[in-house]
């Protein structure tokens, strides 16, 4: 039975998991693009930007899933989008939003000493920015960004309000079959990828910290 | 600039909402068949609801509506896919094509005749109340249930007849988490579909020690379809048929549901 | 003939007038330190050269060639300001070391990424990297920190950040080397072996400008010194005369106030 349950849960662990992975594969350059229009001289880009990422940190995940699955055929008959690609577009507009403001204060918070060393020194706004700036920002956001992989994990489990069966689902399915404790276990493949990224981004935390 | 972007704000929201009125007018409810025809798929919202819906070990869904509803897709002419879908999303499910059925044991509530289109009824069935046995003796009627804490499904049927009632409950997604609260002893006692009650309780189940006393009402069971479809009337002319054939009590006679079918 | 000439700089932030008909010049090797209390305008002086600021009039020319114009659009060029800024070398007050670079990377990393734009880069890549190599090794040796080229800067004290930094500058070989109150972010017993790397910089005839608050070391450092207040040149002239026997009243309560305190 274990055996059994292992399994189906490993099936739903999967699309937790490519879920996890397309996300941040999209939303991380995704956010750097937000977080570079929010930082922009053109007042109403930076305009545009802050009122996005507004919208998006201001309103729940589960309801934006909702929108983006039912919204197309709710409000304008058109077809909609498959369960688990409506899941990953919404996921990627709602985290890079968040990461965008994680690159913001990242990049900001780095002196403008710096830049004007770059500067001063000859070197070009491409070079300064990937020679001087980038692991400055990256060393600074490692903590703020282990959060939000953490919580971007757990937050996969709001996917079954779309019928995407991710390993919660799997879990409460058993539920209908009188075997309650297949949902707790769904904890242990949490705890387990949460551990590994934990173990990782300290791993590389460590080798960032050979400055300051 | 401030009032520029709210101009700009308030045409766009406009603009939506034009665009919204223009789609919902132009919806072709009337050729639902032809539309489930031409794309040679039935979509059946379900969800996992012994003895209706439930999968087999080989994870194929099977059950008293589920097999009505591959004999449905037959007589159709078009393959079926089963969904499993979240209950309280069914009408948005519905509306938005998502799915093109709900064919799950569904009470025809009015909200769910006003909300879709609905075919006769097919299946009698009632809310009971489960308890657990040692103390079924002493809740036999309606007025003895005041002193008990509830669990139901939320915007279930078993939850209308509670709220009739006037007695609290603590909502739940499904039947069978309403059932856990009371084998876990969070509550009291739960109110679910007879049908459901029968095929999930007592001796031989996961709840051996529960047990169903009153039966708080009855009530018809229906296929809900999107509002305005022709698949509704599609479906009663196929019923009748196989109830004619036979196909229909022969089906429910392997589920274990013969008593409760709806003779027609 | 001068190697540096600026004419008639002014700069405004907002209604803020920081900087007003600013003309001066620099002989080849010699050394101009320039004093004045803070919010002078000696800082933003200093960034114009360095291109970190934009003049709103005037203009600066380095051996002759017209480097800034403010009446000339075509001196102005984004892609050009990068070019000229290597006429100047500038030290700031807060090292700006990169911390994410050992000092010797410090010293190399700017030349290395212009090396590469040079057309015989790929074929004398190895002998080119060499020789950046070496000679900031020679730099930072002359700056007394041999045994600290492998360091971060963070394991390094604010006086080797900044010598570190002053070695970084010079590897660009800029023609005019410029220093923002360097020993003013230090502890006072780490002052000196900065102050003693200027002065050996003097010593062998290097262009600089120097803004600082350290009355006597420049006296004894600067060739020449120019007096500012209020965005404004009040004295300038040779360093001994301006500081021994300033010309200006406000000269001379401003070094009375440094002296008397």
């Amino acid at each position: 039975m274990l055996a059994a349950v292992t399994l189906s849960l490993l099936r739903g662990l999967m699309t937790t998991l490519e879920l996890f992975f397309l996300t941040l594969l999209f939303a991380l350059p995704l956010g750097l693009l937000i977080s570079f229009g929010s930082m922009s001289r053109l007042t109403p880009l930076r305009g545009v930007t802050k009122g996005i990422v507004w919208v998006i940190r201001g309103t729940p995940l589960m309801l934006q899933i909702l929108v983006i699955f039912y919204g197309p055929g709710l409000l304008f008959g058109l077809p909609l989008l498959p369960r688990f690609t409506a899941a990953l577009v919404s996921f990627v507009i709602n985290y890079a939003c968040y990461f965008s403001e994680i690159f913001r204060g990242g990049i900001q918070s780095v002196p403008a000493g710096q830049y004007e060393a770059g500067q001063v020194l000859g070197m070009t706004r491409p070079q300064i920015f990937f020679r001087i700036t980038l692991l400055q920002v990256i060393k600074r956001i490692v903590p703020p960004m282990s959060n939000e992989f953490i919580t971007l994990v757990k937050d996969t489990a709001l996917v079954r309000i779309i019928s995407v069966y991710e390993i919660i689902w799997m879990g409460e399915s058993y539920i209908k079959k009188g075997m309650i404790w297949p949902l707790f276990y769904t904890a242990v493949f949490y705890l387990a990828v949460n551990g590994l990224l934990t173990l990782l981004f300290g791993r590389f935390e460590k080798k960032l910290s050979y400055f300051r | 600039m401030k009032r520029k972007l709210l101009i700009l704000a308030l045409m766009l929201g406009l603009t939506l909402s034009l665009c919204a009125c223009a789609a919902k007018d132009k919806a072709p409810q009337d050729g639902d068949t032809a539309y489930i025809q031409e794309k040679g798929t039935l979509v059946v919202g379900i969800t996992d609801f012994a003895p209706m819906d439930y999968q087999n070990e080989n994870g194929e869904w099977i059950g008293f509506d589920a097999d009505m509803a591959k004999a449905f897709a037959e007589s159709l002419g078009v393959k079926v896919e089963f969904i499993e879908i979240n209950w309280d999303n069914k009408i948005m499910e519905l509306e938005t094509k998502a799915i093109d059925c709900v064919w799950n044991g569904m009470t025809l509530t009015e909200e769910v005749t006003t909300a879709m289109a609905t075919s006769e009824p097919y299946c009698l069935n009632g809310q009971v109340v489960v308890i657990s046995s040692d103390k079924a003796a002493d809740y036999q009627d309606t007025d003895s249930l005041k002193t008990l804490r509830f669990a139901a499904e939320n915007g279930s049927a078993g939850a209308g007849e509670l709220e009739s009632l006037g007695l609290e409950y603590v909502a739940k997604p499904t039947q069978a988490d309403a059932l856990l609260e009371v084998a876990s002893g969070a509550s009291d006692a739960c109110v679910i579909d007879l049908l459901m009650a029968g095929a999930m309780i007592g001796e031989g189940t996961s709840y051996p020690d529960l047990t169903y006393t009153v039966q708080l009402n009855s009530e018809e069971y229906g296929v809900g379809f999107r509002k305005g479809s022709n698949l509704a009337e599609a479906f009663n002319t196929f019923w009748k048929k196989a109830y004619d054939e036979g196909t229909v009590l022969k089906t429910a006679t392997a589920y274990g549901v013969q008593e409760s079918i709806i003779e027609k | 003939m001068p190697v540096l000439e600026v004419k008639n700089i002014e700069k405004r932030f907002g209604t803020t007038h920081v900087l007003r008909d600013i003309t001066f010049s620099l002989e080849e090797g010699q050394a101009l330190a320039i004093i004045g209390s803070s919010g002078s305008g000696k800082t933003t002086l200093l960034r114009c050269l360095n291109f970190l600021e934009r003049p709103d009039k005037g203009s600066i020319a380095v051996r002759n060639e017209l480097l800034f114009d403010a009446a000339d659009p075509a001196t102005q060029q984004e892609a050009q300001v990068r070019r000229k800024r290597l006429h100047f070398g500038l030290v700031f007050q807060s090292f700006n070391l990169f911390p994410q670079y050992t000092a010797l990377e410090n010293v190399t990393l700017a030349c290395k990424l212009l090396a590469q734009e040079q057309p015989d880069f790929r074929t004398g890549k190895a002998c080119i990297l060499k020789e950046i190599n070496e000679r900031a090794y020679t730099l930072l040796e002359q700056m007394g920190l041999s045994e600290r080229a492998g360091h971060y800067p963070h394991q390094l004290s604010g006086g080797q950040q900044q010598r570190v930094a002053i070695a970084r500058a010079l590897a660009m070989s800029p023609d005019i080397l410029c220093f923002d109150e360097p020993t003013s972010a230090l502890d006072p017993e780490l002052t000196g072996e900065v102050l003693r790397v200027i002065r050996s910089l003097a010593e062998r005839r290097t262009t600089m400008i120097i803004v600082t608050h350290e009355m006597a070391f420049a006296r004894d450092v600067a060739d020449q010194i120019l007096f500012m207040d209020g965005g404004v040149i009040i004295e300038q002239g040779e360093a001994r005369q301006v500081i021994d026997s300033p010309r200006q009243e406000r000269t001379r309560q401003f070094l009375s106030r440094y002296f008397a305190g």
